[in-house]
């Protein structure tokens, strides 16, 4: 029997993130390398880790080969602990059945056997799509002393965009009144952040309720919360300020890495109590050298710059040869920008290789991205919003 | 290379490295920007398949076993084996110092018999290299030695009144030694490195102690050489080493490997070098910042001038202040205007505003831990 836990964390990475194009075509989108060393499921899972929150399941589905191996024992992120720590958990035959995760809710749902064993009181669904940091034990808390049986963090958005998001329609106590997904006309601003604090035992009988609704969705957004609103269950509002930014596509994945080229960084990653940990590539300090320039740009280990690097993001092991220009881009792990290349507002996905003298994006227009392992040929162009994938014509 | 275990000893004499190992043990000496010595002695270890390594620690052993822990960075945190931290203890012969290498083997001899492996790999931690240890092992089974000894022909590692030297025949056995010579004869350096049986190492030191000896290479290498009633053997490490002996080689040491090729000779991609982590954000450069042949690590905030220098992590040089070939340890900050030359800063060292220290290429100075200038 294992302990009991007061909370366990769900952790939602089965999505294929199909916005991100060549980038998700190999790999979940929790497991995308961001901001110079970290993927994006290294945000849930240091909050979690910095909240206290000591259990967490990772539901994978889509492409899961890289996001298990970055996972491992949970080492990272102090998760590698005997009682709880960090569990894969891919859909699996049950008996004569077996299926894929249909929804939000049924990933849940089937894995409630995995909860069961923490006996929590709460359960905290997280997903792996959004750079933020947040004490999900100060929500947790929150939920507690309102009494809920759910609660809701959300964030104020611009008026504007307020008909994209899942919007919640509070009273003066912040309890939630109305879940309208995607308005045309918003009566509110709180968008939901898509992390949700359920009390276990009230969840449990809404997942078996919706399993048994053939017509459901199976999906907390849609399914679970309009149910519970329409029981007049109590469901509250957790209003979060802080630096949240969604990555779902390229243009927004690399406005978060440029973020963290502002002064003052929207994002405190030098905050000693609230480290954000990542797999660490242990690979030697970056090297600059002579008749290199390198400004207002992130370099992490393994890297050697002997080019001119601007406004820009490297990662682990990249190198910039002699000559080479680099210009408010993002170059992923083990990439390499061969002489005299040029690469302009554009992401390089993983052990890319931009050979000598291409060209990649442009100063202005769309970001360019060259997929994981593909090789720009010499002298090619690149033109700005191209994806370099497998089937990419480099001469037409 | 289940069967091999590895032993270090970090012990050694650290009188030239002046304030720098006040606080630490040589192995301890933080390195290349993030490591400390003992980083590359463990990693060609783990490296080469031992899983199974014990430290025998001397004085200042605190910082060495914070940075080791539990031996997690190098998958030393097994069950049966792993990494095994063995600081000195009160016994009745042994009052806590150990006067040589052979009183601490005999004072750990409780390691030999409770670990599994028969042969062991005995070596100090004042070299850095980064050698396939699993080749040297084999050369000592291959040649049905007693004892092999890892030696290098690299001129740099040559030291007067100190070290030893090995003269050998064709097929590589030792024939003669030298042990701490006023000039050196032969080319051969001792890298203070052995491959040796489990059971005679035990029975040479507890014979060599209980006769009132201390020295490993005088009483027990140099008599066997002597009376060749050992088959004693050398392999050659062929790749570059650096001996950690002063200000002035711990200086050198960081200087090379600013140099790419040095660089790669050490950190190989099939043999990294493993240390602790600190889950730094990555460098961050300001839009003033110059950096000109410089190694920087992660958490560092360039804004200023670097040139020819190291930079640990989380080392802040601020807007208008220049860094001339200095090596600054761990949450160094140069503050605004301040211009250091041949420095080595210890870890949160702080040079304020406007302060200007130049050292001479051949002495460098040394600003202590924690000291303000």
């Amino acid at each position: 029997m294992l302990r009991k836990k007061t909370c366990v964390a769900m952790l939602l990475a089965g999505g294929q993130g199909s916005r991100l194009g060549v980038l998700t075509q190999k790999v979940a989108k929790p497991a995308i390398p961001y901001g110079g060393k970290y993927r994006i499921i290294d945000f849930p899972l240091s909050n979690c880790t910095n909240s206290g929150i000591d259990t967490v399941g990772v539901l994978t589905q889509y492409q899961p080969l890289e996001l298990n191996a970055y996972i491992g024992s949970g080492a990272p992120w102090d998760l590698d602990i005997s009682n709880g720590g960090v569990f894969v958990l891919p859909p699996y035959q049950k008996g004569k059945s077996g299926e894929w995760y249909r929804g939000t809710a049924n990933a849940i749902y089937q894995n409630i056997a995995f909860i069961e064993q923490y006996n929590p009181d709460y359960v905290l669904i997280l997903s792996g799509d959004h750079i933020y940091k947040m004490d999900y034990n100060a929500m947790l808390n929150y939920h507690i002393r309102h009494g809920a049986d759910a609660t809701i963090a959300v964030r104020e958005v611009p008026w504007e965009e307020a008909s994209r998001f899942g919007i919640m329609n509070t009273d003066s106590d912040d309890r939630i009144i109305e879940f309208e997904e995607k308005p045309k006309n918003p009566k509110s601003n709180k968008a939901s952040m898509g992390v949700y604090i359920f009390t276990w035992s009230k969840l449990r009988q809404y997942l078996e309720n919706d399993e048994g609704d053939k017509k459901s969705n199976n999906d907390f957004g849609k399914n679970i919360i309009p149910n519970m609103l329409a029981d007049k269950q109590v469901l509250v509002a957790y209003s979060f300020n802080g630096y949240w930014k969604d990555v779902g596509t390229i243009e927004s994945l690399w406005e978060a890495n440029m973020d963290l080229l502002e002064t003052p960084m929207p994002i405190d990653m030098h905050d000693k109590r609230w480290r954000i940990y990542a797999k660490n590539p242990g690979m030697a300090p970056h090297y600059i050298a002579k008749g290199a320039t390198v400004h207002d740009t992130l370099i992490t280990e393994g890297c050697e710059v002997y080019g001119n690097v601007e406004h820009s993001i490297l990662f682990a092991g990249v190198i910039i040869e002699e000559g080479a220009k680099v210009e408010s881009s993002v170059i992923m792990p083990g990439s390499v920008i061969k002489r005299g290349a040029v690469v302009q507002r554009a992401i390089v996905a993983m052990n890319g290789v931009v050979g000598p003298g291409a060209f990649v994006g442009e100063e202005t227009g769309n970001i360019a991205v060259v997929g994981p392992g593909m090789t720009v040929p010499a002298g090619k162009h690149i033109p700005a919003g191209d994806q370099v994938d497998e089937a990419y014509d480099f001469d037409k | 290379m289940k069967d091999i275990m590895g032993l270090i000893y970090t012990g050694e004499n650290d009188a030239r490295l002046r304030e720098l190992t006040v606080t630490r043990a040589i192995a301890a000496m933080p390195v290349a920007g993030r490591y400390r010595v003992i980083d590359f002695l463990v990693s060609s270890m783990v490296n080469a398949g031992m899983k199974n390594i014990g430290v025998i620690t001397q004085k200042n052993y605190h910082s060495l076993m914070d940075h080791l822990g539990s031996g997690k960075e190098w998958d030393l945190h097994g069950k049966n084996n792993g990494l095994h931290i063995l600081p000195p203890f009160l016994t009745r012969e042994n009052v806590g110092l150990y006067p040589g290498l052979l009183d601490a083997l005999r004072s750990n001899s409780n390691f030999f018999v409770r670990s599994k492996q028969e042969v062991l790999v005995l070596s100090n931690s004042c070299i850095i290299y980064n050698a396939r240890l699993d080749e040297l092992v084999q050369f000592y089974q291959d040649t049905n030695a007693d004892i092999t000894l890892l030696y290098t022909k690299d001129p740099t590692m040559k030291r007067d009144e100190y070290g030893t030297y090995l003269q050998l025949d064709k097929s590589g056995n030792v024939t003669d030694m030298e042990v701490q010579p006023t000039h050196p004869g032969y080319d051969n350096v001792y890298m203070q490195v052995m491959v040796i049986k489990r059971e005679l190492i035990k029975e040479l030191v507890d014979k060599a102690v209980s006769h009132g000896q201390h020295s490993m290479d005088r009483d027990i290498l140099l008599r066997l050489v002597q009376d060749r009633s050992a088959k004693v053997n050398a392999y050659e490490y062929k790749g570059k080493c650096w001996m950690i002996d002063s200000v002035q080689s711990y200086f050198k040491f960081n200087m090379d490997i600013l140099d790419p090729k040095m660089r790669k000779g050490l950190f190989r991609e099939d043999m990294p070098v493993f240390t602790k982590v600190r889950d730094e954000m990555p460098a961050c450069y300001g839009d003033d910042a110059t950096t000109v042949n410089s190694l920087v690590a992660d958490g560092c905030q360039v804004d200023g001038t670097i040139e020819n220098s190291i930079l640990f992590r989380g080392v802040k040089i601020a807007a208008g202040a220049h860094v001339k070939n200095c090596i600054i340890m761990q949450d160094g900050q140069v503050h605004e205007g301040a211009y250091i030359e041949n420095c080595i800063l210890d870890k949160q060292a702080v040079i304020k505003r406007n302060s200007k220290l130049i050292g001479p290429e051949a002495y460098p100075i040394v600003i202590g831990k924690d000291v303000v200038i």
